[in-house]
């Protein structure tokens, strides 16, 4: 049986957070594939993985077989890796397609626009064409895409409204922030592996609350008075403060500040959780963003990458205050594993309710959670007419 | 190989087998594609068609995979005989 989320629709001060069943039953698990991750705009990697034309990157999203593509013209496509002959996954591993996607299995090749190139012997042997394949028809299956701050998301259900549309209140709060950003280079992406469900991470990043008792080190600087809560309905929430401090090196270098910020940002930052499953991070020198990656009821791994106002910051002259920032934002999120692993176990729970919210502190949270009973009392009516 | 390529060619040689075969091996498109256009050419001026395009579209596939120059002319030479768009 389904569980029921009435409670969950109550205002903060008194609804419930989910059911277990939300974190620990297969089955919810794929109705919230289908309901909350296809059906809206998703997180799946970064374009800074695939940074040359010809770049191809195999994702598995939640068992769906994507890969995303650097084409020609810089732009990036995503679709769904799956050769239309035979169904064999065309792209293995990471790589670079100097011409078309071949399919391993028969040869059928695709160009990186995703049309269909060749049909080796489709006709018979040395005859590549049918009248009955019509080559036009049969190009790979385009999944819709969008990218945001590197982010590479797809809408697997081609049915949510355009990304701008849902996310347009974020992309205008953060405008000064639509500038070229830079990947710090391999010290500055890592991932970690969760034993909880990729909500729980949400659902943590969502709040400050739990800062003064999980980050102590950094509420000696940023106290729990000097945030405030962020909640875009539909899109996001999250936190800001209103005293981030730059990192400095030991001869009190930093690193250089995006140009044409406002006066705010000179000791502000912002941290969201972008629905469903990308988490990011503003600041005047830096930001980050994190794909959550689902890989069951009770697993995640969390992808996490900083980007640097200048790409003169991956020169060695940066490297230790690269590796110190990196090593300063691993340590917070390892501070946040054993929460969210703590919150999963919690969820066994039989007695456990979803919980009460703070009325004051937990708006972010319940709001990510009213979004997700919305999306899937949505998916159980099934699509409108 | 395939089986069909095996039975299409009984004049090759062991020596060509084994050229195609390190070819493959090592993944080593453009020498497939010269191996491949070779075997195809040889076929088409003996008037084996069937075979040369056979060995020809082979090489087409290498090199559009390549992004090799020698897939025009190989579409070309395919195109020509009905066996490409």
């Amino acid at each position: 049986m389904k569980p029921i989320l009435d409670e969950v629709f109550r205002p903060v001060r008194l609804a419930r957070g989910l059911p277990n069943e939300h974190y620990i039953d297969d089955l919810v698990y794929e109705e919230e594939r289908d309901a909350v991750l296809f059906a809206t705009w998703a997180g799946i990697g970064f374009g800074k993985d695939i940074p040359d034309a010809g770049d191809v990157m195999p994702v598995d999203f939640v068992g769906m077989p994507l890969v995303a593509a650097r084409r020609e013209d810089g732009a990036i496509s995503v679709y769904q890796n799956t050769c239309r002959h035979r169904g064999m996954v065309l792209v293995q591993e990471k790589t670079n397609v100097r011409g078309t996607f071949r399919c391993p299995y028969h040869s059928w090749c695709y160009g990186l626009d995703g049309r269909l190139r060749a049909t080796p012997h489709v006709g018979g042997p040395g005859h590549n064409v049918h009248a009955d394949i019509d080559r036009d028809e049969l190009g790979l299956i385009a999944i819709r895409s969008h990218v945001f701050m590197d982010v590479i998301f797809v809408n697997v259900s081609g049915r949510a409204p355009g990304f701008a549309e849902v996310h347009g209140g974020l992309l205008e709060r953060w405008r000064e922030f639509d500038l070229p950003a830079y990947h710090g280079g391999g010290d500055s992406s890592f991932a970690l592996d969760l034993a909880c469900n990729w909500k729980l991470a949400v659902e943590n990043n969502c709040e400050s609350y739990h800062l003064p008792w999980i980050h102590p080190g950094l509420n000696s600087y940023s106290r729990l008075e000097d945030h405030y809560n962020l909640e875009l309905p539909g899109s996001c929430s999250g936190q800001g403060s209103r005293v981030y401090r730059r990192l400095a090196g030991e001869k009190g270098e930093t690193f250089p500040d995006f140009p044409g910020l406002g006066e705010r940002w000179a000791t502000g930052s912002e941290y969201v959780s972008l629905y469903p499953n990308v988490l990011l991070g503003v600041h005047c020198d830096h930001l980050f963003a994190i794909v959550l990656e689902p890989l069951g009821t009770s697993r995640t791994r969390e992808h996490v990458s900083i980007y640097y106002a200048e790409p003169t910051v991956r020169n060695a002259r940066y490297r230790t205050l690269r590796e110190a920032n990196a090593r300063q934002w691993r340590e917070i999120f390892l501070e946040d594993l054993f929460v969210v692993e703590g919150m999963q176990k919690g969820r066994r729970g039989q007695f456990f309710d979803g919980g009460r919210f703070s009325p004051v502190m937990d708006g972010p949270t319940h709001l990510f959670h009213h979004w997700v009973a919305t999306m899937v009392e949505a998916g159980r009516r099934g699509p409108a007419e | 190989m395939t089986r069909f390529a095996a039975e299409k060619d009984e004049g090759r040689g062991v020596s060509e087998d084994a050229a195609f075969l390190a070819a493959h091996s090592a993944g080593d498109n453009r020498r497939l594609v010269e191996l491949y256009r070779a075997a195809g050419l040889s076929r088409i001026d003996s008037g084996d068609i069937d075979a040369g395009c056979f060995f020809l579209t082979q090489a087409y596939v290498f090199s559009l995979e390549a992004g090799l120059r020698d897939s025009a002319e190989l579409h070309g030479l395919l195109a020509a005989r009905g066996r490409e768009e």
